[in-house]
């Protein structure tokens, strides 16, 4: 039997009954939706008089896909049950993501590091102290190699979330490992993270300046659009977006807005919308307020829908399907009584699927805290796998589809977001709003009225303004560590290896490659042969900094051993 | 009247850390507490924002670490403080860590750690109250 300590027995015996007959009375405290729309106390057919079924939401399946992208949603197909793995050494995350298939894990996804995502090699003075604190680093060929190590890449599905310019090495890696490995490319199947324009907003400014985001970001669409035909070549984040504290239409409006960015450059390049436009995907969060975020996820989709047939010219019905990821909200989970987070991502896991989700991750509880010890990471996957196959919600496309309410917060949704569209126009479009830093002041400030609402109790969160409780002295299921050895190992294999590597061949697939980006030409293949011949991310990345005017090494602390 | 001196604090990132919602809303929300703050900004080493914190005189440094880059540089950090003699500079850190670790980074050298989901008033009369000048 548990000993109750002698301080809890007092409790108890006491009782706070003013606060329970306080309780027994209380009405919520706002009425207002998570990103502040004022509610309704009921919606009926009245607020949906003007509603054009077949216009304006249709069956799933068919335009403008407000319902789903496919008729039969999940009775086709179950949603990708992708937990996002990256930890320590490339050896360290190919354990864990062996460990994630033994228990039921559908979909392949690993996530680079901090140093990675900044192009630095493993063995780079900055990285030294922090590879593998937050994802995984892949310097080398031989890094891709160790990581993708007896996987048949050509029955799985792999998510490579590399998000920054460095998504053009990561690329380049896969696909040389892939092919050596006797692979043909035309089959690998999965999804390449590849947006470094939103990545200048997660901290990674100096790896991703504007033009070389647009250049490197679209070469790698245009590579894979040619020769990977499976393969989705972006994944653009507005999940990142909405961690800056944003409201839900800001979500889609701002990543709408990059991914026109893209998508202008592709048809600047002659690519026909319709060759391309079916493997395009989108990263979206999946917040607290669980209306507010299906009905995001259906605005969202019809708004895309148009936004490629009307703006882009758009024939094919699958350059219109909006085809989307979630990531579970991190900036919702925090670590004041940790096991309330499990409870939150399960409700936003709810909302990704009720909004008809193609490939979700649900964070573990201990993200606002550690990597996702073993334990942790198998809860979160435990919380797909109960929605799946437990709740009934995959039987039926689109369930909250004609309730006054969703249909209404719907159009809110899509109004609003229309309005920051309109917003970002008249500021000179998206490129114009980045570069003058437009875009930066909406996140900053944003970010401090979330905050404020916290303070004022305007908005709730159980453990940090209500219901608090003394901090916990330790994390339930323990602490993830990375191992400073694994770091240390890489950093060293990564000596070893420029040491030991064929110096003429590098310095030939160097120069193509240099030739390449200084031609205009798509420097993706050069950027293979360049990785083949142990080029590293640094280095791939350095050359095509200098030739479009930067800095070889983004934190400037290197030059380029190919100047001399 | 006699005008109060104002706090003055410095905020900064450490390492490549790209998280900076958290640090800059803190920046702002400190400045409208009526304190003075100089946030450094990301990429930072810890002789960097030592070097500055005596440059702009401080009574306090925040760290912002949310990558598990914690333990490696809060050491480091509090190693240079000492060396230039900053006994009287609060210094205080914020961020994601395990419960585990603040005990740790509390015997490292960092006077109060504030996790993810700390509400701002607190950070503010935790300042109030602990200010060393």
């Amino acid at each position: 039997m548990p000993q109750i300590e002698p301080k809890e027995e007092e409790d108890r015996q006491e009782g706070n009954w003013e606060d329970y007959i306080k309780a027994y009375y209380e009405k919520p405290v706002s009425f207002k939706s998570w990103s502040g729309y004022d509610l309704k106390k009921i919606y009926t057919p009245k607020d949906r008089s003007a509603e054009n079924y077949q216009r304006d939401i249709a069956d799933a399946g068919a335009y403008p896909f407000t319902r789903g992208i496919h008729a039969d949603m999940f009775r086709g197909r179950l949603w990708t049950k992708r937990e996002v793995v990256g930890i320590g050494s490339p050896a360290d995350t190919h354990e864990r993501l062996l460990y994630l298939s033994r228990h039921g894990g559908s979909g392949l996804n690993t996530i680079a590091d901090v140093t990675y995502e900044m192009g630095l090699d493993a063995d780079h003075p900055w990285a030294v102290d922090e590879v593998g604190l937050t994802g995984v680093n892949i310097t080398s060929y031989k890094d891709m190699q160790t990581l993708t190590r007896d996987i048949p890449l050509d029955r799985v599905s792999w998510s490579l979330i590399t998000a920054s310019t460095a998504a053009s090495a990561t690329m380049a890696q896969y696909v040389a490992v892939a092919q050596d490995a006797g692979y043909d490319i035309r089959g690998l199947r999965g999804s390449i993270q590849n947006d470094p324009i939103h990545f200048r907003y997660c901290g990674f400014r100096p790896a991703c300046p504007l033009d070389l985001s647009i250049k490197l970001g679209s070469d790698v669409m245009e590579y894979c659009t040619r020769n990977l035909p499976k393969w989705y070549y972006t994944t653009v984040n507005m999940y990142d977006l909405r961690e800056q504290g944003i409201t839900a239409p800001q979500e889609v409006a701002f990543g709408f807005g990059i991914a026109m960015c893209y998508i202008d450059e592709l048809v600047r390049r002659g690519l026909p919308i319709d060759a391309f436009a079916p493997r395009f995907t989108f990263y979206v969060s999946c917040h607290i307020d669980l209306f507010e975020e299906v009905a995001k996820i259906r605005a969202a989709r019809r708004m895309w829908a148009r936004l490629m047939k009307e703006k882009y010219g758009a024939k094919n019905p699958r350059s219109m399907q909006f085809r989307f990821a979630v990531h579970t909200a991190g900036c919702s989970l925090v670590p004041q009584q940790p096991f309330n987070n499990m409870i939150r991502v399960a409700y936003e896991a709810l909302a990704a699927v009720l909004g008809g989700v193609q490939s979700l991750h649900c964070c573990s509880y201990d993200e606002p805290m550690c990597l996702p010890t073993e334990k942790a990471h198998l809860q979160a996957l435990r919380t797909q796998q109960i929605l799946a196959y437990e709740t009934g919600v995959t039987t039926v496309a689109d369930p909250l589809g004609g309730s006054y309410y969703v249909e209404s917060l719907t159009d809110k949704i899509e109004k609003e977001a229309l309005k920051v569209m309109k917003q970002v126009e008249e500021v000179g479009g998206m490129e114009e709003a980045i570069r003058t830093e437009w875009l930066d002041r909406q996140f900053e400030s944003e970010a401090v009225t979330r905050q404020k609402e916290l303070n004022t109790g305007e908005k709730l969160v159980v453990g940090v303004n209500v219901f608090t409780t003394e901090q916990e002295e330790t994390t339930p299921l323990g602490v993830q560590r990375v191992s400073a050895n694994s770091a240390k190992k890489q950093a060293e294999d990564v000596r070893e290896l420029k040491c030991t590597r064929d110096m003429n061949r590098l310095t030939d697939a160097i120069k193509r490659l240099r030739d390449d980006a200084g031609e205009g030409r798509n420097v993706i293949p050069a950027m293979v042969e360049a990785t083949r011949a142990l080029g590293t991310t640094g280095e791939l990345l350095g050359t095509v900094r200098e030739v479009f005017g930067y800095p070889y090494d983004p934190m400037e602390t290197l030059s380029s051993p190919f100047n001399a | 009247m006699v005008k109060e001196k104002k706090i003055r604090v410095l905020v900064s990132k450490v390492g490549l850390d790209g998280h900076d919602r958290g640090i800059k809303v803190v920046a702002t929300l400190l400045k409208e507490a009526g304190m003075e703050v100089v946030y450094l900004g990301m990429y930072q080493t810890p002789e960097g924002i030592v070097r500055a914190a005596l440059d702009e005189d401080v009574d306090v440094i925040g760290l912002s670490y949310l990558s598990g880059e914690h333990l490696v540089f809060t050491p480091k950090i509090v190693a240079e403080m000492k060396k230039h003699e900053m006994d009287d500079v609060l210094l205080i850190a914020g961020g994601t860590f395990p419960a585990e670790d603040i005990p740790t980074m509390e015997a490292m050298g960092i006077d109060k750690v504030f996790r993810a989901g700390s509400l701002t008033d607190t950070i503010v009369s935790y300042i109030h109250d602990h200010v060393r000048r």
